[in-house]
């Protein structure tokens, strides 16, 4: 404090010298470098000069407890952030944790800060890595990583909300690959653009997610597509919030982010990764190939099925015509058959009858020949029978047994009222007659 | 082909007649309204597989409207 000078009793500097004085001071309690670790929530690159002027923070629950600018020069940047790509696959970016050799810097005029000399890619590695589970567990707490895997995406489906930029060399593939389909499947896509890679695709992305829920019924699903970016600027897609809006979004959301490193959290609870915007447009193609193809057997099936009934059912016609022609046939000359043998079975039938009744007649004929001739036989019999009866009822015959008859007056006597005394009377005997006078006349009184 | 189906019920209600079709469970009376039907079905899936009714217009317009607020 040399540069003093003395006004009203008081010691004054000049602000310079107190500022030089500082700076002395801390340039030679701080002369080497040294490495820091810090969160750099701004970079604040400036393209036209090409430095970059850091603010840097250290937070403790929440809240910055330590806070200081930095410098980067330009030289240093550009070395550095090309080491950062190649390890990270990361630029370098707000809000990132970096572990920095530096020297502390105070100017006059612009007061303290940091110079950063370098940063360390694999500490910031570490920690992005760390961001990375911690968004991954976070989501598996929360029952949401495996969420917008679980919708169901429609039998075809046709109707995409395309997150991209209009653009883009990946947009481009997609449009080609869909518009150009050989099969002339048609697909209605509809852009919200949207940042899809670096500090401010988060941000970005969250709101192309929220126009789409706006108009979701007009769509099936949401496809993200970068593409043509590099791989540098993905660790948007393990942000959590980010991957909370898309584990939760309501449409199944499809990722082709086009890239060759590890899966970010985004593309591993997307409802399906695609690893190009080319393949995501090619798998489409194969889910509507995959209804499409039934489509195409049904029509060939229903022609040659249908084709194949009909004919079966005129062959089954014909069978039947034919089988009618042969049933009917058969069944006029069984009937034919019938006839003809009724018929001939009436003739016989009629000659049997007629025999029959003449051996009838024949028998009745001998029995009545046979039964003449017994009875003429029995008559004859009986007729002699009677004869001899007849022969021995003959008076001779009773006369020449001792009977004898008398007469009167040519009368035969058979009561003793028809005579008289004194009359004649004349006996027949067998071989003669006598002639006698009545002399007594006695009739009998012992019966009448 | 004004009839309002989704893809989803006109491929669901093909795959039925296909297979009734296939086993042979269908009347030669029924044959020809079945076959009119599974016509018009591949007519709507193919329609559906080559063209969509999505407008643009009534997207944006949906979109402002809902943004305004």
């Amino acid at each position: 404090m040399t540069m003093s000078e003395q006004i009203n009793d008081r010691k004054v500097f000049s602000l310079l010298d107190v500022m030089q004085s500082i700076q002395k001071t801390l340039a030679g309690r701080y002369s080497t470098a040294f490495w820091v670790k810090a969160e750099m929530i701004r970079l604040n690159h400036y393209p036209h000069s090409g430095h970059c002027y850091p603010d840097l923070v250290e937070k403790k629950d929440g809240k910055v407890v330590a806070q200081i600018r930095s410098n980067l020069w330009r030289q240093d940047y550009r070395r550095i952030n090309a080491l950062f790509q190649k390890t990270l696959k990361e630029s370098l970016k707000d809000g990132i944790k970096i572990l920095f050799l530096a020297k502390i810097n105070f100017d006059p005029q612009y007061g303290l800060s940091l110079h950063m000399l370098d940063i360390d890619p694999a500490f910031t590695l570490g920690d992005l890595e760390r961001e990375k589970q911690k968004t991954i567990e976070q989501l598996q707490s929360e029952q949401l990583f495996n969420k917008n895997k679980s919708l169901s995406l429609p039998l075809l489906p046709h109707r995409i909300a395309v997150i991209s930029v209009e653009t883009s060399k990946g947009y481009a593939d997609f449009r080609k690959v869909i518009d150009q389909n050989e099969y002339g499947y048609g697909y209605f896509y509809f852009l919200f653009p949207a940042l899809l890679q670096g500090d401010q695709a988060v941000p970005s992305l969250l709101r192309a997610l929220e126009r789409i829920r706006l108009v979701q019924d007009h769509f099936d699903m949401v496809a993200v597509i970068r593409g043509g970016g590099g791989d540098i600027g993905l660790a948007c897609y393990n942000d959590y919030d980010l991957c909370k809006a898309i584990a939760s979004f309501s449409l199944p959301v499809i990722t082709g982010i086009g890239h060759a490193t590890n899966e970010t959290v985004a593309e591993l609870i997307a409802h399906q990764n695609c690893i190009t915007p080319t393949k995501m447009a090619e798998w489409l193609l194969q889910r509507t190939h995959r209804v499409a193809l039934p489509v195409r057997r049904a029509r060939q099936q229903i022609v040659s099925k249908s084709q194949y009934i009909i004919n079966e059912k005129k062959e089954r016609f014909r069978e039947q015509i034919k089988y009618f022609k042969s049933v009917t046939l058969n069944s006029l000359s069984f009937h034919a058959n019938l006839l003809a043998r009724l018929q001939s079975g009436l003739g016989q039938q009629t000659l049997f009858l007629l025999r029959q009744n003449q051996q009838t007649l024949h028998q009745k004929e001998k029995e009545l020949d046979k039964n003449s001739a017994v009875f003429i036989a029995k008559t004859q019999t009986t007729l002699h029978t009677a004869s001899q009866q007849v022969k021995l009822m003959d008076p001779i015959n009773v006369l020449k047994r001792g009977y004898s008859i008398t007469y009167a007056k040519n009368k035969v006597i058979t009561s003793t009222a028809q005579l008289k005394k004194e009359e004649d009377i004349t006996t027949v005997l067998a071989d003669g007659m006598i002639t006698s006078i009545i002399t007594n006349l006695q009739k009998n009184t012992s019966n009448e | 082909m004004s009839e309002k189906i989704t893809y989803t019920d006109a491929f669901d209600e093909l795959q039925t007649i296909v297979a009734e079709i296939e086993t042979g469970e269908i009347t030669v009376d029924i044959l020809s309204t079945k076959v009119r039907r599974a016509t018009k079905l591949i007519g709507i899936c193919q329609k559906k597989l080559s063209t969509t009714e999505e407008n643009v217009n009534t997207i944006l317009k949906e979109l402002e409207e809902k943004e305004k607020f």
